[in-house]
C-alpha cells in the first residue's frame, strides 16, 4: 500500500519528460499506440517518425487528430486548440521530422468547420 | 441562496430535470425495443451457397447461425483462439497479450470473473434477449444505478469537493431543491403553465411528492426519503433517530457532483439491466455450441479478392501455413480499425468509406478484493460509483455473489484521452494507478487488493478500439457506402449500426446483411 502511494506520488510530482509541452503532451495521449519512439506498432499502428504524411499538409494532419480516422480516436472532446497544437508540432519536429510547428490559431480554424463532438456521457455501454 | 433562480434552472435543465418536466415529458416517447427483436426468416432457396464469414464474433456467429439453419454452406475463419470476438470474460486462466507486448493472465480465484468486454444487456435489446433465450444463457440483474453508491468528485470547488457523497442524498437534494423552486414559482403563478388551476394544482402535488417538499411550506428538508444521521430503530435510543441534513445547493452545484446524476432513463440504460450468470462469455459460448464445428480458428485473414464468380480469402494459420477458401459471398465482421490495414479487394469509394469512423480507446480493470468491504463496511450492493477522478471515472461493484468472502470489482471503466494515457502504462501501474484512486474514496481499497487484470481495447490485437464512432459527416456520407455490399462482400456489426458498441448492434447488423444476402441468392 505504501508502496503504490510512493509510485503515485512520483508519477505526479516529477515532470519525467522535461519542460517541453509538447512532448509531455504526445507521451500522455498518443505514445500508448505510437509509442514514445514514434516507431508505432507494425500492422497496428502507424509509425509517425519519417511519416510524409504527419510533415505534410498541417491542416490534415489536424483534422485527423480531431476527428480520428481509423483506428485512430476523435481528441476534438477531450483535447484543446493548445494541447493539440503542441503534440502536433513536437510529432513534426521528432526523430528526424522537419516540418514547421502548427499554432493554437491553425487548429482552432480547422476546429471551427468541423463537426461538434456529441457530449459524452459518464458510462457509455 | 448564492444561486439566482435563473442560474439554477440554466444548471438544471443541463442535466435534464426541469427541460424534462417543462417539455412535457416529450423525453419519454422513447421508443421501447430495438428496431429488430427477430432473425429475419430466410425462407426459399440458400441451399449450397457458400459463405466465407470473417470473424467469430457475435455478427459473425450470428451470420453462420441463422444462415445455417437456412440451408447455407458457412466456414467462419477467427484469428483468436476463442470465439466470441470482444464478448470476453476474464477468469482463471484467461490470458491477454496486447500490441505493446504485455502479456497477463487472470489470476482471479475460481468463480471470480471480470466482463472486459460487454456487461450488460438492456430489456429492449430485444435481440441479444432473443439468443439468451434461444441458447438457454441464464440471466441476473444487472445493478446499473444504486442510491447507496458514493459519488466522489475531485476537481470541482466548494465544501464538497474531494468528499465522498451517497448518491441517493444528493439525488433526493437536486430533486428537492428543483421541486420546491418550481412549485414556489407554479404557485405564484410565475411558471407560465398552460394549465387550468385544478391541474396547476396537482402539478405542485407532483412536485410536492417528487421533491418530499412540505406540503404547506413547498419547502424542502430533511426527510426519511434522503436517509438518517441516526439510523431510526427500537425504543427510545436509537427511537426515531436523527434524519441527515440535506447539503447546500450551491455546494452541490459547485463541486459538480450534481453531473453523476445524469438521468439513467436513456433509451440504452436502465436503472436494473440483465447479465448472463457466471459473465458475459456465456453468450459467446452459446453460439459457439451450435456453429463452432464451422470456425477455423487461430486464422489471421491477410487478403480477400473478388471477381464476377466469387470471393477469395486468404489467411495465415496458427503454425504460419497460409491457405485460402473461395466461397460464393463473403461476410466480414472484421472492425474497420484492423480491416483497414488488410489487403482487400473493395471498391474505392468503400475502401475510402472504410476510414470513417474512429475507434474509442476504452479501458476496464477488473480488481480482485480478498473482501467485499464495500459490502460490509459501506452497505453498498452492484451499482457504479461516479468520480470525476481522471482516468477512473466509474468503479462498479459486483452485482453477484453477494455478502460472499471475496469479490472483483470494475476499477475503471474510462474512455477517450484518459483511457489513452493510463493505458501506457504497464499492467502492474495500471493496477497501482487504479488501487490508488480507490483508496481515495475506500479506506479498505488497497488493503483488500489482491490481483488485477486490465484490458484496453485499443491495444487490443484484433480489435484495436472499443467501438467505432461516428462523427455526423462520416455518419452521412462513409456510413451508408458500408451498410450495402461491394460486390460479394457484405460488412456487419457494431460499427455498422447506429446500437454501436452494443451487442445488440452486432446482431441487429448481422441480420440485415443476411437478409439482403438471401434477397439475392433468391433474385438469382
Amino acid at each position: 500500500m505504501r508502496l503504490l502511494f510512493a509510485s503515485l506520488a512520483l508519477l505526479t510530482a516529477a515532470p519525467a519528460f522535461g519542460q517541453d509541452a509538447g512532448q509531455t503532451q504526445f507521451v500522455t495521449t498518443c505514445s500508448a499506440c505510437h509509442q514514445v519512439t514514434g516507431q508505432g506498432i507494425k500492422g497496428a499502428f502507424p509509425a509517425l517518425a519519417g511519416d510524409p504524411f504527419v510533415q505534410g499538409d498541417a491542416d490534415a494532419v489536424i483534422t485527423t487528430v480531431l476527428n480520428g480516422r481509423g483506428g485512430m480516436p476523435s481528441w476534438k472532446a477531450d483535447l484543446t486548440d493548445d494541447q493539440i497544437a503542441a503534440a502536433i508540432s513536437y510529432v513534426r519536429a521528432a526523430w528526424g521530422n522537419t516540418a514547421p510547428p502548427v499554432t493554437a490559431a491553425q487548429v482552432a480554424v480547422v476546429r471551427a468547420r468541423s463537426a461538434q463532438p456529441v457530449v459524452r456521457s459518464m458510462q457509455a455501454h | 441562496m448564492a444561486v439566482s433562480r435563473r442560474t439554477f434552472i440554466e444548471q438544471l435543465a443541463v442535466v435534464g430535470g426541469l427541460s424534462l418536466a417543462v417539455a412535457g415529458m416529450e423525453a419519454l416517447g422513447f421508443g421501447f425495443a430495438s428496431a429488430q427483436a427477430a432473425p429475419p426468416p430466410l425462407t426459399g432457396k440458400g441451399k449450397g451457397v457458400r459463405v466465407v464469414i470473417l470473424g467469430a464474433g457475435l455478427a459473425g456467429m450470428t451470420a453462420a447461425y441463422e444462415l445455417t439453419k437456412a440451408g447455407y454452406d458457412c466456414q467462419v475463419i477467427e484469428a483468436r483462439s476463442f470465439a466470441g470476438g470482444r464478448c470476453q470474460t476474464a477468469r482463471k486462466g484467461f490470458s491477454h497479450t496486447d500490441l505493446i507486448g504485455h502479456t497477463q493472465v487472470c489470476d482471479f480465484d475460481e468463480g471470480l470473473y471480470i466482463n472486459h468486454g460487454p456487461w450488460r444487456i438492456p430489456y429492449n435489446h430485444r435481440s441479444t434477449l432473443h439468443y439468451t433465450k434461444l441458447f438457454g444463457v441464464a440471466l441476473e440483474p444487472f445493478v446499473n444505478d444504486n442510491d447507496a453508491a458514493y459519488v466522489y468528485f475531485q476537481n470541482g470547488g466548494g465544501p464538497l469537493a474531494g468528499k465522498r457523497l451517497r448518491k441517493g442524498q444528493l439525488a433526493a437534494d437536486m430533486r428537492g431543491y428543483a421541486a420546491e423552486l418550481m412549485a414556489k414559482a407554479a404557485g405564484k403563478g410565475g411558471l407560465d403553465l398552460p394549465l387550468s388551476p385544478a391541474d396547476r394544482d396537482r402539478f405542485i402535488g407532483y412536485l410536492v411528492s417528487q421533491g418530499r417538499l412540505s406540503p404547506k411550506s413547498l419547502a424542502y428538508g430533511p426527510t426519511e426519503g434522503r436517509g438518517f444521521d441516526v439510523y431510526h430503530g427500537a425504543g427510545l435510543d436509537p427511537g426515531p433517530g436523527k434524519l441527515s441534513a440535506p447539503f447546500a445547493l450551491a455546494d452541490i452545484l459547485s463541486s459538480d457532483t450534481w453531473r453523476a446524476l445524469e438521468p439513467l432513463g436513456d433509451h440504452e440504460q436502465q436503472l436494473t439491466m440483465l447479465q448472463p450468470v457466471g459473465g458475459m462469455d456465456h453468450l459467446a459460448k452459446g453460439f459457439e455450441r451450435h456453429v463452432g464445428k464451422l470456425i477455423r480458428y487461430d486464422t489471421e485473414v491477410q487478403k480477400l479478392t473478388q471477381g464476377a464468380a466469387g470471393v477469395e480469402v486468404f489467411f495465415t494459420d496458427k503454425a504460419g501455413k497460409s491457405g485460402s477458401i473461395q466461397a460464393d459471398y463473403c461476410i466480414c465482421t472484421i472492425p474497420l480499425s484492423v480491416l483497414q490495414g488488410l489487403d482487400v479487394a473493395v471498391s474505392a469509394p468503400f475502401k475510402a468509406a472504410m476510414a470513417g469512423p474512429a475507434y474509442a480507446p476504452v479501458n476496464k480493470i477488473g480488481l480482485q478484493m480478498k473482501r467485499r468491504f464495500w459490502e460490509e463496511d459501506h452497505a453498498i450492493y452492484g451499482g457504479h460509483i461516479a468520480t470525476d477522478i481522471p482516468g477512473i471515472d466509474t468503479i462498479s461493484l459486483p452485482s453477484t455473489g453477494w455478502q460472499g468472502q471475496k469479490g472483483v470489482l470494475l476499477g475503471y471503466y474510462a474512455f477517450g484521452a484518459d483511457a489513452a494515457r493510463i493505458s501506457a502504462k504497464s499492467p502492474a501501474d495500471r493496477a497501482a494507478f487504479a488501487v490508488a484512486a480507490g483508496q481515495k474514496i475506500f479506506p479498505e481499497y488497497a488493503e483488500s487488493f489482491e490481483s488485477a487484470f486490465s484490458v484496453s481495447w485499443h491495444l487490443t490485437r484484433y480489435s484495436q478500439g472499443g467501438w467505432a464512432e461516428w462523427s455526423d459527416d462520416a455518419r452521412a456520407s462513409a456510413y451508408p457506402v458500408l451498410c450495402e455490399p461491394d460486390g460479394r462482400l457484405y460488412l456487419a456489426g457494431e460499427h455498422l449500426s447506429y446500437l454501436g458498441g452494443w451487442q445488440a448492434g452486432a446482431i441487429e447488423s448481422a441480420w440485415q446483411q443476411i437478409a439482403k444476402l438471401h434477397a439475392r441468392v433468391n433474385a438469382a
